[in-house]
């Protein structure tokens, strides 16, 4: 049963961590501003391609610092976290910004819901690309987030942001004038195994390219990565001592 | 109160702690003594809850538990009122009932209350120390832990802190101390526990140390504890 005083807690603490964060506050004002943009300078439609596949990155960027710098600073050793709480707190928080991010993410979607009904353009297929776009975001923040048991200070976004450099880098530098991985994402069945297992592996760096809703298998990889990623946080914390 | 039976604890090759064991009482104040390495600070992390223990057990009466580190530390972007509101599980009273209790508190540990508009994590080392304190007095703990209660106060702060001890323990809280500062030890604790190299080797009331100390001629608490300690 979870301890909703801890659950209470952990928010209160992780709300201002976040309201006192210049880099989150950035990241999270920059989205909104540039999908309108977006739709300015172009169409609803492309604004809206922009917006499903961008908004897996608010929630990575919400699992920055996630454990690592809270355990170096030593402000777990607190009266607030006594009797083992501390694991309590390090568990609740990645639920914690997981709701703060689906519920901002679930604000914006609402907000480019009304302004496609009022310009035009809004469809009943962008429910289910909100929720593959929440669904990859959820899994940004349990990877960011079993990263963080190492790595501190932001470094385990930018340890997935270059993941992702990389691997776009080697496909921009492997296309060729044939049929390549995008192409066969895009337009049908991958030639053998391969180059799905090749995909599934840009889908474990990049999860954002299965919000179209054409790569139903490659969500399930998605859904299998989050919960493994939640599994392997949950016997980290459940085995974390404070021996500073 | 506290019940520490055979507790062991290792690090890698390191055994920190071998087989100690010691009770408190309720409504005492029990003091943790031994050298740097002695296995204190490991074993008040072990009753805390922050280690787990290889083998033995720590049990502990049903009821709130404080804790005041050696050196505080606080998540650096919460200021002092934010963080005393965070030990306020059920709001009792109004605001201002609350507000006027942290002041009066603060006041008795000599604590400049504008200092709470501020971040902990930039207070001086002291203030750091006297904030713990009054967090701990916020939350009215049943058992209070304290590592080094004295470290980095000035003198008529040691005096505020040794007041509050004691008036705890008289309200009939229990207190476990570490410290290395046999005199004031000597003056507020009513029983002592001795740890070497791991293991418990003393584990006393007051009255038997007194005649530990009488029996074996020694003036003070630290003519005793060198002597267990091999010196």
């Amino acid at each position: 049963m979870p301890d909703t005083a801890l659950l209470a807690l952990t928010w209160r603490i992780t709300r201002r961590k976040i309201v006192s964060s210049p880099l989150a506050l950035a990241a999270g004002l920059a989205f909104p501003v540039f999908v309108v943009w977006i739709g300015l300078a172009d169409s609803y439609g492309t604004a809206a391609r922009f917006f499903f596949f961008l908004l897996p990155h608010v929630f990575l960027i919400a699992g920055q610092d996630a454990v690592r710098t809270d355990i170096d600073t030593g402000a777990l050793e607190n009266v607030l976290f006594l009797g083992g709480r501390f694991r309590g707190f390090l568990a609740a928080k990645g639920i914690v910004l997981a709701a703060a991010a689906a519920g901002y993410a679930a604000a914006l979607f609402g907000a480019f819901a009304v302004w496609g009904a009022v310009a035009g353009g809004f469809e009943a297929g962008f429910f289910p690309r909100f929720g593959l776009s929440v669904l990859a975001g959820a899994y940004y923040l349990a990877l960011a987030g079993v990263l963080s048991h190492w790595l501190k200070s932001g470094s385990n976004v930018v340890a997935l942001l270059l993941a992702q450099s990389a691997a776009l880098a080697l496909l921009v530098s492997s296309a060729t004038a044939k049929p390549g991985l995008l192409d066969y994402a895009a337009g049908g069945p991958f030639p053998g195994l391969g180059p799905r297992l090749l995909f599934g592996a840009l889908v474990a760096v990049l999860p954002n390219v299965v919000v179209s809703g054409r790569l139903p298998l490659y969500a399930a990889e998605v859904l299998a990565g989050l919960g493994l990623a939640a599994f392997v946080q949950g016997r980290l914390v459940r085995r974390f001592e404070i021996r500073k | 109160m506290i019940e520490v039976h055979r507790l062991s604890k290792r690090f890698g090759r390191v055994e920190a702690l071998r087989d100690v064991s010691f009770k408190t009482r309720k409504g005492t104040i029990t003091a943790m003594l031994g050298e740097n390495g002695a296995g204190k600070t490991t074993t008040l992390k072990l009753v805390l809850g922050f280690l787990r223990p290889d083998g033995g057990s720590v049990a502990v009466a049903p009821g709130t538990m404080g804790y005041v580190p050696d050196r505080p530390v606080y998540f650096p972007w919460l200021d002092g009122w934010t963080i005393l509101g965070l030990g306020r599980t059920k709001p009792r009273g109004n605001g201002r009932d609350f507000g006027a209790s942290v002041l009066a508190s603060a006041r008795s540990l000599l604590f400049d209350a504008s200092l709470l508009r501020r971040r902990p994590a930039a207070y001086s080392a002291g203030n750091a120390k006297k904030f713990a304190y009054l967090q701990n007095i916020v939350l009215g703990p049943d058992l209070l832990v304290v590592d080094e209660p004295f470290s980095a106060l000035d003198p008529p702060s040691i005096k505020c802190v040794r007041d509050l001890l004691c008036g705890l323990r008289d309200s009939g809280r229990t207190i476990l101390l570490s410290s290395h500062m046999l005199a004031e030890m000597e003056r507020i604790a009513d029983g002592f526990v001795v740890l070497r190299r791991g293991q418990t080797i003393a584990n006393a009331g007051l009255r038997e140390w007194r005649l530990m100390r009488s029996a074996r001629t020694g003036p003070d608490l630290e003519s005793v504890f060198l002597r267990l300690a091999g010196q």
